[in-house]
């Protein structure tokens, strides 16, 4: 593929940018969470929506920074797979000792 | 004979580039070396998983000693974490300045990245240093400490791997006056290893920071 079809093909610049202030203002919303629901009480809602935002900012670089998005399907089930089967087994060990109620 | 087979396989497919003299190899449609990268990372979730739960199993158990939740530092840990993002950013835009062939762009963008990697690994020595002299939290202190060390240090320890790597290309770039398009993979697959260790201490700053400390 030549340069051109290749930049043409992913982000400009300001489109990175733009990502990662996003990914900054997430951060930032994460941390002012953190201090809230030291506050105020958030009735156990911190956590859900902690995980929440973690998981946008995941999902964010893996897309656009990994470029997966733009990828082979192929490198994404491969990806999902090694996440989905560590999330699977940890998950259930973690649930095996009682560990998950961390979040609730 | 290897890489005959390889080039036979590969002659089908659009990608390939089995006319050129830099033989790509593939037998997937995917460069074999992007493939074994995307393959390792994934399977890095399986071992940072590991030390994830153990902290999750220990870091809210109650031990005689000081326990990391109550000694985190969250201001301090907030900006390594935005250094950290940041440092992403510099990453892509060095792929990015490559793949427009700004060879100048990609050595300055590279340099960024690897000084903001080591401005996250300094915090992070900062950050046990004052854990382990102040605070008097050791390794052994309990099973949380532990915990709590070995996941955030084997994150350390692939940040400074990653920063080594960051450091080899940009010398090879200068030494060569850009990177050539088999450099120009390396740089790549270096990017893909960059930003998983970001995923994961995206995982971390909150598992572990965010919510172990509230």
């Amino acid at each position: 593929m030549s340069q051109t079809a290749h930049a043409a093909d992913h982000p400009s610049t300001k489109d990175y940018v733009r990502i990662a202030i996003f990914l900054a203002v997430l951060t930032a919303i994460e941390v002012a969470l953190f201090y809230l629901d030291e506050a105020v009480d958030m009735n156990g809602w911190d956590g859900p929506l902690l995980v929440g935002l973690s998981t946008i900012k995941f999902i964010a670089v893996v897309g656009w920074f990994m470029h997966l998005r733009f990828e082979d399907s192929f490198l994404s089930r491969f990806f999902s797979a090694g996440f989905v089967l560590a999330m699977t087994l940890y998950g259930v060990m973690l649930a095996a000792f009682g560990a998950i109620a961390i979040f609730g | 004979m290897a890489d005959t087979f390889e080039l036979e396989e590969s002659a089908d497919i659009p990608n390939s580039h089995a006319g050129d003299h830099h033989v790509v190899h593939e037998s997937t449609g995917i460069d074999n070396r992007k493939l074994g990268m995307w393959v390792f990372l994934s399977s890095e979730f399986l071992f940072f998983g590991a030390f994830i739960s153990n902290y999750l199993l220990y870091g809210n158990r109650d031990f005689d000693s000081v326990v990391p939740r109550d000694i985190y530092d969250i201001p301090f840990t907030s900006i390594s974490s935005f250094v950290l993002l940041m440092s992403s950013l510099t990453m892509v835009l060095a792929h990015h300045a490559l793949s427009t062939g700004d060879q100048n762009g990609t050595k300055t963008w590279l340099m960024a990245t690897a000084l903001l990697g080591s401005v996250f690994l300094g915090g992070q020595v900062f950050e046990f240093y004052e854990f382990v002299t102040v605070k008097d939290m050791t390794l052994t202190s309990n099973p949380a400490s532990s915990a709590f060390y070995m996941l955030t240090g084997f994150h350390g320890a692939h940040v400074g791997i990653g920063i080594l790597m960051l450091l080899s290309l940009f010398g090879i770039a200068r030494r060569q006056g850009g990177l050539s398009e088999k450099h120009g993979m390396n740089l790549e697959l270096v990017g893909l290893y960059w930003h998983f260790v970001d995923i994961i201490w995206i995982v971390i700053f909150t598992i572990v920071y965010l919510l172990g400390a509230s």
